[in-house]
This record gives structure tokens, sequence and C-alpha cells, in this order.
């Protein structure tokens, strides 16, 4: 018996660890290590957004009123989105006010980045505050915007008449040309310190010895920044460069705010627009569709992102 | 300890019974409440309102209605209130579609939801019978296929707020009575600095209150009566048209194109137009912020158009939700609320800002505390509901809510010919009642 | 730095764009403050410069301690974002970490699914998320909106994380291996310090966005004493079509300066990643 124990005792003892050592082994395989990681966030989103996000693919292709039954309707909403000359609009729009504002933050937020990016004094304070724009919340920072923009009172025109360029300022809101370069740079406004901080965040991990030996090679300013700075920053400008489009593409709170669409549809956007006719217009499959109808032209640029991403 | 509870309980029941009566007032017990056991009746029960402009509407609501509904019933009401401009509907639909625990509500926009109200007609109908009876127009919200769906409580008054100083100094010593006038009057204005500010944007109230009046005052209507028949394309819309876009460019602030509710009230009170059509609100901040202008603002009826005068209805209606878990509690709730002992205070907590639409309240008291404010009530004789001549529902509401008519003249403004503006509208009309 | 700092450098490399930037970013502040210290009859005076004050009193403030739950409000925003803030930085980093630097099977189809399902807005999906929280039993309680903001927070976190892992060079993990740690020491021990500015404007981005969420906490939060700052503010002081201006301003200012000093306090760590950095590739 207690040879038999004896016997079995170092197997019993090599088993585990031999398994421990299987087990170590298994989870460093990557693909293992991986799936590991992204089990819990999946399972999260699964719940939260995975059947949110089916009911409302589902919504898109039946007749639904709110608190009624629905009935299927096929591509129905879809086609009468095609159909609707307030839905295209709404698509012009977005695309301008999208392009236009991320250019704008891009360019500003690399600028602010690059200035920020040296030593002063207060550096943290002034970090910080250069964000109160993205920080103040978007519903009391467009009451702010309306009074700025006021034909009489707001800020821009009593500068204008100040300065004695203009007898009577322009109407901001009213204008439709105007209301949408207003919106364009409320949101401006609120994005650009974000892509500031993050582009300064990306700088910030690049080594100091790869700049110092570009400047030993001879590279000057722009030198350095085209072919150092630039490409480590590639991911990170990509990433949020992406990710600002997907938040103006869906701004809903300021232009609702500020103009709800108008003058004449000038500043609707593809959210606003599906607001109106998903809420309250209570057409929940139409409104549905209109929403749906974003995700293509995004899926592309992320295509792009994604493929870009992979090359790397 | 248990023999307490049972006698607490059974008292309250017994109040409850006598109320029930009492708020029924000729109607029969039945209709009071009658709790399925003696121990079921609900905690508390949640009442969702947009908060009022009228602060002390709320707070009476909250200082004097709840304490006096618990003392009363030992139910506890949580009056929840959102922001205004378009908070209340998504709550709403989320609250019906998602069976939320909220009981009643001001149910603003309710022929969304129709079918995830509660039949009220029994105190609809009592509560006419017993103040007045209801304004006839307002049935045309509230009574859908037979059935009150919901309780009218009071319209959110719009008519024209002017200055009078102003409108003195270029002649004009009463308010303009055609839209002919009130255009003549307002190119002497804009040439005296004081323009008009008519809201034309993508608000909810103080655009449809005036271009829909006038669009009815030159005899056009955006619907037949049947509610399905588009009959906008008419020579009267083009003449209606035409009209907006000369007010637009002679006498308004070009500004007032892109305008939500908010912003008339903030360029009258800045002393930057002289007229606009709004409620009872820029008086009331006048009043308290501005004392002299308060002394010079005025209010009169819309001007009348070939066809007549019009004014139309911000409705406030309170409904209750089908997904209660206990109707006859709700019910006893709306019903204790519309009764003249509580609601009869609480009309006058906000000075009248929701016109009463019972004609008990025609001539109350209260309207006299500030003359101005009576061409308010007047506007109940006028009003119709914005879908007029048809009855509310929702693809009227969804013509309002993708402002087609209001966009027809907003293009219009900004130099559409009238041929395109009104065939654009029409298009998008047809998509919706196909 | 590299390079001589002459004056007229330092003015138009630094001062003059910072200068500028002040401006731009806050202006609109200035016009918030002055118009939270004067009365309403001075807001509307169309003769008195909107940026300066005649009268200054604290009397919007004191309304708004006064009158409003706004201490409670403050206090409610704060608990949930930090709470969302770091549910939603634990799970971007085990999304981002094996996107950004691993290789396994389905992952760029994986990518664009994650990628895809964020695109669909709120708009769309508040109804059945509503629906959802019910069925939970969560309505009207904080847990509902520190479970559903990270919903609209993961994913972008996530994304912004997967830029920085990739700024890292992939010779350092490789270093970290043969010298025998395990992935997950490589990970927590090597990478993950390296990207600790990553982690703060992804925090920073997650923080900011869930104190500012309106549709959710308006649907999901209905007792005033546990509601967030921009339903509770919007709701007791935008009444009708009149808005108390002041108050609001001043509800906007208070709301945000102390994120403000949190941040100033945090943004001094971006330093860390590069002192972290001892390893170079």
């Amino acid at each position: 018996m207690s040879r038999v124990a004896e016997a079995t005792r170092p197997a019993a003892r090599a088993v585990p660890s031999a398994r421990a050592f299987r087990l170590r082994e298994w989870l460093e395989r990557e693909a293992v290590f991986s799936w590991l990681m992204l089990a819990p966030p999946l399972l999260f989103l699964l719940l939260f957004l995975g059947y949110p996000f089916c009911y409302g693919v589902y919504l898109s292709f039946v007749r639904r009123p709110v608190a009624q039954p629905a009935t299927f309707i096929g591509l129905n909403n879809f086609l009468n989105l095609y159909n609707d000359a307030i839905f295209w609009q709404a698509v012009w729009n977005t695309f301008r006010f999208t392009a236009a504002a991320t250019v704008l933050k891009l360019a500003g937020g690399l600028g602010m980045a690059l200035v920020m990016h040296q030593n002063f004094r207060l550096k943290g304070m002034t970090r910080a505050l250069l964000l109160l724009p993205f920080i103040v919340p978007t519903v009391l920072s467009t009451v702010a915007w309306q009074w700025i923009f006021d034909p009489g009172m707001g800020l821009f025109n009593r500068l204008l008449m100040f300065l004695d360029l203009v007898k009577q300022g322009p109407s901001w809101l009213g204008n439709p040309t105007l209301a949408m370069v207003s919106v364009i740079l409320v949101n401006t406004w609120r994005g650009l310190p974000f892509f500031g901080i993050t582009i300064l965040a990306g700088l910030q991990t690049i080594p100091d010895e790869l700049m110092e030996s570009a400047t030993i090679d001879g590279a000057g300013w722009w030198g350095r920044f085209r072919y150092v700075t630039l490409p480590l920053l590639m991911p990170v400008i990509f990433i949020v460069t992406t990710f600002s489009i997907i938040f103006t593409f869906f701004d809903f709170q300021l232009v609702y705010v500020l103009t709800g669409g108008g003058p004449a549809n000038a500043t609707h956007l593809m959210a606003t627009y599906a607001y109106s006719v998903g809420m309250s217009s209570g057409q929940m499959g139409m409104g549905s569709a209109a929403a749906l109808a974003m995700v293509p032209v995004l899926g592309v640029v992320l295509l792009a992102m994604s493929s870009y991403v992979r090359r790397r | 300890m248990a023999r307490n509870h049972g006698s607490d309980g059974s008292t309250s029941r017994r109040d409850f019974l006598k109320l029930g009566a009492v708020g029924a007032a000729g109607a029969t017990v039945g209709a009071g409440w009658r709790p399925r056991k003696a121990e079921a009746k609900p905690e508390k029960i949640t009442f969702l309102r947009e908060s009022s402009y009228v602060k002390e509407f709320d707070e009476h609501f909250n200082k004097v209605l709840i304490p006096r509904y618990q003392q009363e019933t030992g139910i506890k009401v949580v009056y929840e209130i959102v922001a205004a401009g378009g908070s209340a509907v998504p709550r709403t639909v989320s609250i019906v579609e998602s069976k939320a625990p909220v009981d009643a509500a001001w149910v603003q926009q309710e022929w969304l939801y129709r079918e995830g109200l509660l039949d009220v007609s029994d105190i609809a109908k009592d509560v006419g019978k017993q103040q007045g009876g209801w304004y006839s127009e307002i049935e045309g919200l509230s009574v859908w296929e037979g059935k009150w769906k919901s309780v009218p409580f009071g319209n959110i008054g719009q008519c024209m707020v002017y200055r009078k100083d102003w409108f003195d100094q270029v002649g004009a010593t009463t308010f303009p009575d055609t839209w002919e006038e009130f255009l003549e009057v307002g190119i002497k204005l804009k040439k005296a600095g004081h323009p008009y500010g008519m809201s034309m944007g993508h608000g909810y109230a103080d655009n449809n209150s005036w271009l829909l009046p006038l669009l009815w005052g030159f005899g056009a209507q955006v619907v037949a009566k049947d509610g399905k028949t588009v009959t906008l394309d008419s020579a009267e819309t083009a003449r209606a048209v035409d009209y907006v876009r000369k007010l637009y460019k002679d006498a308004c602030l070009d500004d007032c194109i892109g305008w939500l509710d908010p912003h008339n009230n903030k360029a009258f009170l800045t002393s930057q137009i002289s007229a606009t059509n709004n409620a009872m609100s820029i008086l009331i901040s006048a009043k308290r912020d501005l004392p002299d202008m308060g002394k010079v603002i005025d209010h009169a009826l819309n001007p009348k158009g070939p066809k007549g005068r019009f004014h139309s209805f911000v409705p406030v209606t309170h409904g209750i939700f089908a997904h209660t878990p206990d109707p006859a509690a709700a019910k006893h709730f709306l019903r204790w609320l519309m009764d003249p002992k509580q609601v009869a205070a609480w009309y006058r907590s906000a000075q009248m800002y929701h016109a009463p639409f019972l004609h008990a309240y025609d001539k109350d008291e209260e309207w006299n505390k500030e003359p101005r404010f009576k061409p308010y009530q007047k506007v109940l004789e006028t009003g119709k509901l914005v879908s007029w001549p048809a009855a509310a529902d929702r693809r009227f509401g969804e013509v309002v809510n993708k402002w087609i008519v209001i966009d027809m003249f907003a293009k219009a403004c900004t130099g559409t010919p009238t041929k395109t503006v009104i065939a654009e509208a029409v298009t998008g009309l047809k998509q919706i009642f196909g | 730095m590299v390079g001589e700092l002459t004056w007229s450098r330092r003015f138009f490399g630094l001062w003059l764009p910072l200068t500028v930037l002040f401006v731009f970013a806050l202006f609109p502040f200035a016009w918030m403050a002055a118009t939270s210290l004067k009365g309403n009859a001075e807001l509307y005076d169309p003769t008195a410069n909107p940026l300066w004050i005649r009268h200054p009193s604290l009397d919007h403030y004191i309304g708004l301690f006064k009158e409003s739950n706004f201490v409670i409000w403050i206090g409610n925003t704060m608990l949930v974002a930090t709470v969302s803030t770091i549910i939603s930085l634990l799970l971007g980093v085990m999304l981002a970490y094996p996107l950004a630097r691993m290789r396994f099977p389905a992952a760029g189809l994986l990518a664009i699914t994650v990628a895809v399902t964020y695109l669909v807005p709120q708009t769309l999906l508040f109804v059945p998320m509503a629906d959802l929280i019910n069925r939970m039993k969560l309505g009207d309680t904080l847990s509902a909106v520190m479970l559903t903001y990270p919903t609209l927070l993961v994913p972008f976190c996530a994304w912004l994380l997967i830029g920085y892992f990739k700024t890292v060079p992939k010779e350092l993990e490789e270093a970290a291996l043969i010298d025998g740690a395990s992935r997950w020491r490589a990970m927590t021990r090597v990478i993950l310090p390296l990207c600790t500015p990553g982690f703060l404007s992804a925090g920073i981005f997650a923080f900011t966005l869930a104190q500012n969420e309106f549709l959710y906490a308006l649907l999901f939060l209905n007792t005033s004493t546990i509601r967030t700052v921009p339903v509770g503010v919007t709701g007791e002081l935008i009444r009708g079509d009149a808005f108390y201006w002041g108050q609001l301003m001043a509800a906007a200012l208070l709301g945000s300066l102390p994120v403000v000093l949190i941040y100033s306090f945090f943004v001094k760590y971006y330093v860390a990643g590069l002192t972290a950095g001892s390893v170079k590739g």
C-alpha cells in the first residue's frame, strides 16, 4: 500500500505541474490570450448593445408607430427615405458639416498639441483649462452660443460693430449659409481641445532619443516633424479622426439646441432628421431606417481605417 | 399592532370612497376608487410634466397639492419634471414603449401614443359637466375613436405681444386689425429701427402659432376636414406665402427665420423687436426683470385675414398610461386633481398661463388681476388645433415635426419662388398622407 | 528641449499661438462668467457691454444652491462619471490590447463588427435600452446610467487605446517575452505603463462624455435628487420658452471647474510615459 502510495506520489505531484505548465503554455498562445481578454467586454457589449442594435435593425424593416404593433414592409422605409427631399438635404448637410468640422479640428488640434508639447510654467493647468469647451455640458454651452450669435447683443456682432466693419451685423442663425458656418464653428470649438490633448498624449509617447538622433543627423524642425513625429503619430491621428468623424456625424444635441435644423432645413443633419422622424413624429421604423442609413457611409470610412490598421 | 394596521387601512379606505364621491360630484360613487384588496393601494403615483414657465405653478403642485393628496389618501405623488423644448416627447415615448413605472403625465403630442393611454372618458365628461363644459375644439385632440384619451387642462395661449410705445410712435395707437395693416405698420416700425420678430425656425409653438392662423385667415388649409386630402396647393396659399415673404423682407428682423421658441423672448426683452407672437411669458419676465419695459408691453389677438381671425392651440392635456399597475388609483388621482377645489387654485398659481379649456373659468377673477392677459382667454374662442380643420392625429404630427408648412414660408423668405415652395411642401405632405 | 530658444522663437512658437488658443477656447466662458454675475436687467440691456459687469451680484449662484438640488446633481454626476469611466477603461483595455498587438483568427472581422455596432446612434438604441433597463428593474437608479454609459464609451476608449498601443514598438514586448515574462506580465509591466498618456486621454474622454450625457440620463433618472447636472439643470432652469440665463451659466461654470481641477492634476502624469519607457527598441 505504502509503496504504491509512494510510487504514485511523485506522479501525482508531477501531473498538476505538467498541467500547470501546459495551461501556462496554452495561455501564452496569442489566440487564447486574446480571446480570454476579449471575452468580458464582448459579453458586456453583447448584452447591452447587441439586443438594442438588433432590435433597431429589425425596426427599420417594419412599419412601427409608437405604441402600435409592427407590420413588415420590407425595404419600404428606405424607399420612402430615398424619395424624401429633406432626407437628401440632411445627407448633404451632414457631409459638409462633418468634413468641415473634422478638418478644422484636426488642423487646430495638431497645432494645439505641438504648441503644448513644450516646457512652460503652469503646463498642467493650461492644458486642463483649454479642455473647458469639451468639458462643459453641451446643452449648457450651446445656450451660451445662442447669445454669442445674437444679432444685436452677440459678441461677434458687437465686435464687428465696435471695429466699425459693419453697420448691422449679419444674422448668424438666420442666414442659411451662416447658420451652417455657425454650427460648424461651435462643433469645432467643442471638439478641438480633445484632438489637441489626444495628439499631445501621442507626442508624449515618442521617445526623446529619436528626436535627438534625428537632430544629430541634421534634420531641421520640419524634417523632424515630417519624418519622425508625423509617422509615429499616424495611428493616434487616424483613430482620433475616425472617431471624431463618427461623433460629428451623429452630433445631435448641438444642432438641436442651436437651430433645430433650421432655417428651412439648412442645418438639418441626419441625426436630427432621424430624431424628428423616429421620435417627434413617432415613426419608429422610419426613424430607425434613417439612423441606419448613416451606417454604410461610416462603414466605408471605418473599413478604410481598419485595413490601414491591419496593414501596420 | 396588527389591529391598528387594520383600522388604519379601513379608515383611509372609507376616506377614499367619500373623496371619490365628492370628486365625481353627481357621478356615481362607483367612479371613485375602490381598492381591490384592503391594503392594495399603491405607495405612490408618478406624475410627469414638462417644467412650467411659471415657476410658482410647479411650486404650488409640490408644496400644496402633493401634501394634500398624501394627507387625504396616504399616497405619495412623485412629480417628475423634465426640461421644456423637446425632453417630454422622448421621455413619454420611452415610458409607453418600455412600460416604465410612470402613471400619469402631461401627454405632449398624445396622438403619437394614444393606444398606450387609458380611456378617461368618465373623468373628462364629469369634469366638463361640473365646470361649465369644454371648449369643443379641444375634443379633436382629446377624443379619439369616441373615447377621451386625455383630460384637457389648458391652452398655453399664443397671440401678439408688442411694444405699445413704439407702435404709438408710428401712429398705430391700436394694434393692427388685419394682416395688411400689420404689414403697413411693420414697414414703418422697421424704418424706425424697431422691426418685428416673427419666428419661422424649427421651434414648436411660436412659429406655428402665427403662420397657421395667417394661412387659415387667407382662406387656405393644409388638409381637408377628412384628414386625408391635401388641400395646400391653392391660390390662397400662394397669397399667404407672398405676404409672408414681403412681411419678412420689409418688416422683420433678418434673424427671425432661424428662431426657436426661446429666441423671440430674448430678442424682445433686449429691445431688438417691436412685436412677436408668443405666450404671456414675455410680459411676466419683463415685469419681473425690466419694470420699465413691463409697462409698455401689450397683447393683442392675431390680425384677421380675408377669411377671418384665427389662433392656434398649444394644448396641455393630462392622460394616464394604460400600463399603470392600478388604473383605478391613477384615475382617482387625476379626478381629484381636476376637481375645482384643486385645479382652480392651480390654474391661478400660474396667472392663468394655461388658459383653462373649461368655460367655468372664462370670467375667472384671476383674469382681472392683469387685464393685459385677457387676450389669452379670448384666444380660446378662435383657437384651432394645428391640424384644423382635421382632428389631430399622428400624420399631422409628422407635418408639424417635419416643419413642412413652416419651411414652406421660410424658404420663400430666403428667395425661393412661391410655386416651388408650395410644390415642395405638397410633395412632403403627399408622402405623409399617401 | 533641443535647440536654442531665442526670444522670438519662444514668442512665435509658444506664446502667440497659446494666446490665440486661449482666446478661441475661452471667450464663451468669459461671457458665461459675466452673465452669471449680473442681474437679468443688465443682461437684457441693449446698451450694456456683454463682457462687462456693472452691478456684480452672486444672486444666480445663491439661487442655484438654494432653489435647486445642484450640489446633489454635482455629486451624482461625479459618481456616475467616475464609475462608468473605470468600467469603460477596464473593458476598453481588454478589447484594445489584443486587437492592437496580437494576431489571432477573426481579428479583422471582430474589429469591424465591433466598430459597426457603434455606428448606430443613440436615437436608434434608446427605446430598446429603456426596455432593458426596466426589465432589470434599474429604472430611476444611478446604476442604470452607470451600466449604459459604458456602451457608448467602451468602443471609443478601445479605439483610442488601440492607437496608443500601436505607438509602442513591438520589440519591447518581444524583449520582455524572451526574458521569460508571461504575456500578462509583459502587458501589465511593460506596455501599459508606457501608455499612461493614452489612458489619461481615453479616461478624460470617457469621463467628459459621461458627465455630459443627456438622453439616457433623461430617460433613466427621473427623481430630482438622483439626476445628473445636464438633466437636473435644464429641467429646472429651462422653463417653457424662457431660460434662467444667469443660473444656467452659473451651473455650467460650477459644474465644469471642478473637472478642470481634477484634469489639471491628471495631465501632469502625461510625462509618466516618458520616464517609464526605459527599455528602448
